[in-house]
């Protein structure tokens, strides 16, 4: 077995962790800065929800408008000139969500859950961190509401077996 | 809790920037409500929906990012001029919701699961379907993201006026 010198196989574990949690860690920064923005452009704020819904102020409606156009923007030139991803190496994967069988309903749904909590699964953990006491209590409706959802998929792929669904 | 809000291009355009940059570093599109599902995953072993195909890893990127929010969601209200404290005050929505805490929690806990059900359901949340959906032209994202305006937009009118 090879003995290196503690630098440097300190440094060559800090390389080997880098290189396998690299994905991970730049995931973690990314979910920072999303929470720092959704904050700051108001989408934390029950208030801006309502006032959205009620056409009373369009701060929102004014945040989302600019930030698809200016993202449409950079979607095109990244497939213009097929950049590739730092994180995997390959080009980046404009992967689209496909029409699936009650996306209709779901979304109607949806939409519903978020004006009765002036929140969506992307402000909640933001608010959370705001120390907004609310979004812990809609963070444990979120997490029901998607066991629930995985439930009826297992109870619908083992026919309805009930024993089956959670053995 | 106050925090500083932005004027509204301003965000948008550092949303936006933030998406193209999500592109750029993870090579896939940005998405929140899929994580919920690597939360269940963890939480749950026999719950097979969310232990195969794009949750047969529950611990990847789609959870760290989730894990990330609420320290950025921090750094925002640690760098606004209110100091950080806990707070149950909803605003404008304190004049329709249940007056009593425990009401407001169940009222709450019940809008979640419309929302995580109906994300599933749907297959992602805002930021999945109008917002990166949007930004790639893609035609059941511009679908969904309309009908969860419209339904949210009714249900808010109902309540504060009916």
């Amino acid at each position: 077995m090879h003995r290196f010198p503690i630098f440097k196989s300190a440094k060559l574990f800090l390389i080997s962790f880098g290189f396998v949690y690299r994905a991970n860690f730049l995931a973690l920064l990314m979910g920072v800065m999303f929470g720092f923005l959704m904050s700051h452009a108001g989408a934390t704020t029950y208030d801006y929800h309502a006032k959205m819904f009620l056409m009373i102020d369009f701060q929102l409606m004014e945040v989302i408008a600019t930030a698809v156009v200016v993202s449409m923007i950079g979607v095109f030139l990244l497939k213009k000139f097929h950049v590739h991803a730092i994180s995997t190496g390959d080009e980046v994967d404009f992967v689209k969500k496909p029409y699936q069988k009650g996306l209709v309903t779901g979304a109607f749904l949806f939409g519903i859950g978020w004006a009765m909590t002036a929140s969506c699964p992307g402000t909640v953990p933001a608010m959370i961190g705001e120390g907004k006491i609310g979004a812990v209590f809609v963070l444990i409706g979120l997490l029901l509401g998607t066991m629930a959802f995985g439930v009826l998929q297992t109870f619908i792929a083992h026919n309805g077996q009930v024993s089956d669904t959670l053995k | 809790m106050e925090v500083v809000v932005w004027i509204g291009w301003i965000g948008g355009l550092a949303i936006g920037l933030f998406v193209i940059l999500h592109f750029w570093l993870m090579g896939k599109p940005a998405g929140c409500s899929t994580g919920y599902g690597n939360v269940c995953g963890l939480l749950s072993k026999k719950l097979t929906y969310y232990r195969q195909g794009e949750y047969s890893n529950p611990n990847n990127t789609k959870l760290w990012f989730l894990i990330g929010i609420p320290l950025g969601g921090l750094l925002s209200a640690l760098g606004s001029p209110d100091t950080w404290h806990l707070s149950f005050d909803m605003g404008m929505y304190e004049a329709v919701l249940p007056q009593s805490n425990a009401a407001k929690a169940l009222w709450l806990i019940f809008g979640g699961m419309l929302l995580g059900f109906g994300a599933r359901l749907a297959g992602a949340c805002t930021t999945g379907h109008a917002l990166v959906g949007g930004a790639m032209m893609n035609p059941p994202s511009l679908l969904a993201g309309a009908v969860f305006f419209m339904s949210a937009m009714l249900t808010t009118q109902l309540l504060f006026n009916f």
